[in-house]
């Protein structure tokens, strides 16, 4: 197997030592994403305005955090598999970058023909060419960031010795809450100029 | 394997399933749009909405990620036993999950005294954290096995499922037992 195995012994199965490591992480994770909570209650007149926005904004951040959970398990796997090298002249991980991006691009269409298809069936719809501006433009950075944070989270837990898979992908997930929810509600604040 | 097909693989094998996050995600939507009637009932609670979403992800990605790693490392079996590595994953993930639900409760009403804005009672916060949080643990927990194992069984890498089966169990469920929550701590005296 890999230098990195964490999970060979029973004591790390142990429901106490799960529980010591992670709520304190947990904690910490939680006081980071009320942040964005905040955010969003200061935007509750924006989203009941434009209240197809509410819709969008579960999924604007699920699927940055799926992409960022994709590229890091990825990543992770490379490093147990002892092929990353963190090397901007690999393929390899430009490959992983584009792949991710044209995810980014595919589902974030989608998302905004979903929401208007629903916007529609609800009779809250906004214009098509607004709402796929606003995905897209606020999901490539939220996709970005997710890369970003990726790397930077499997090199951290590669340099500390620490598994990958128990701690890059809380991370990612909660900074992509995070900014995805700050980027959706800016970038709607402007396009629909309040 | 060339960066082009590596990349034409990842493209094609992940599509799937985010759609299917994405179908999962919208039906939150959905609900959440549903939600916004309460808030006025329960100042604050949008703040909640986030903080409860992710920690959901936090606790059961970590199960899922951890079972996963089992399977692979032939530590646990792909079926419902009184295995003790499966018990002790599973209490810890279900303390984990309650035991942050009441952080969340009394973390937010700190947060909203600290900005002086309006807010509901902490004990309306909790129930509603605790009912929620129970119930989705619940269905999360069980959702996380049979998938798993299922999946396992039919030989997909459990790796590959369980943030989409975290996500999207994670939001749908979990924006309708909030409602819930919220629904049954309002009719209350």
């Amino acid at each position: 197997m890999s230098i990195l195995s964490t999970n060979d012994s029973l004591g790390s199965w142990s429901a106490r030592s799960i529980v010591s490591t992670m709520f304190p992480l947990l904690i910490v994770l939680s006081i980071i994403v009320l942040a964005a909570g905040i955010t969003l209650d200061r935007a509750e007149a924006l989203l009941e305005q434009y209240r197809v926005l509410a819709i969008m904004v579960p999924t604007m951040v699920g699927l940055g955090g799926n992409l960022g959970a994709i590229l890091s398990s990825r990543l992770s796997s490379r490093l147990h598999l002892g092929v990353a090298t963190f090397d901007v002249r690999d393929t390899g991980l430009w490959a992983n970058i584009a792949a991710i991006l044209a995810l980014a691009v595919t589902v974030f269409t989608v998302l905004a023909i979903g929401a208007y298809l629903l916007g529609v069936a609800f009779g809250i719809a906004i214009a098509l060419p607004t709402l796929l501006f606003i995905a897209l433009v606020s999901g490539i950075s939220t996709a970005v960031i997710a890369i970003v944070c990726s790397f930077g989270a499997t090199y951290a837990s590669y340099r500390l010795g620490v598994d990958p898979d128990d701690l890059t992908i809380p991370i990612v997930t909660n900074v992509v809450d995070v900014f995805g929810m700050l980027i959706f509600i800016g970038v709607s604040w402007l396009v629909l100029g309040l | 394997m060339s960066a082009r097909e590596e990349f034409v693989s990842i493209y094609r094998e992940t599509l799937p399933v985010l759609l299917i996050a994405l179908g999962g995600g919208l039906a939150s939507g959905v609900i959440l749009e549903n939600l916004l009637a309460s808030v006025e009932r329960f100042p604050g609670l949008l703040v909640m909405v986030p903080v409860f979403l992710a920690t959901r992800g936090n606790v059961y990605g970590a199960l899922g990620g951890r079972l996963a790693s089992g399977l692979h490392q032939g530590l646990i079996e792909p079926r419902f036993s009184w295995d003790e590595r499966l018990v002790n994953a599973v209490v810890a993930s279900f303390v984990n999950g309650i035991g942050i639900s009441i952080v969340i409760a009394v973390l937010t009403r700190l947060a909203l005294a600290v900005l002086g804005w309006e807010s509901a009672a902490l004990w309306e916060f909790l129930a509603i954290m605790l009912i929620s949080g129970v119930l989705t643990s619940t269905v999360l927990i069980f959702g996380l096995l049979l998938v798993l194992f299922g999946g396992y069984e039919a030989g997909y890498d459990p790796d590959n499922l369980v943030g989409p089966i975290v996500t999207t169990l994670g939001d749908i469920f979990g924006m309708l037992f909030l409602v819930f929550a919220v629904t049954l701590v309002g009719v209350m005296p």
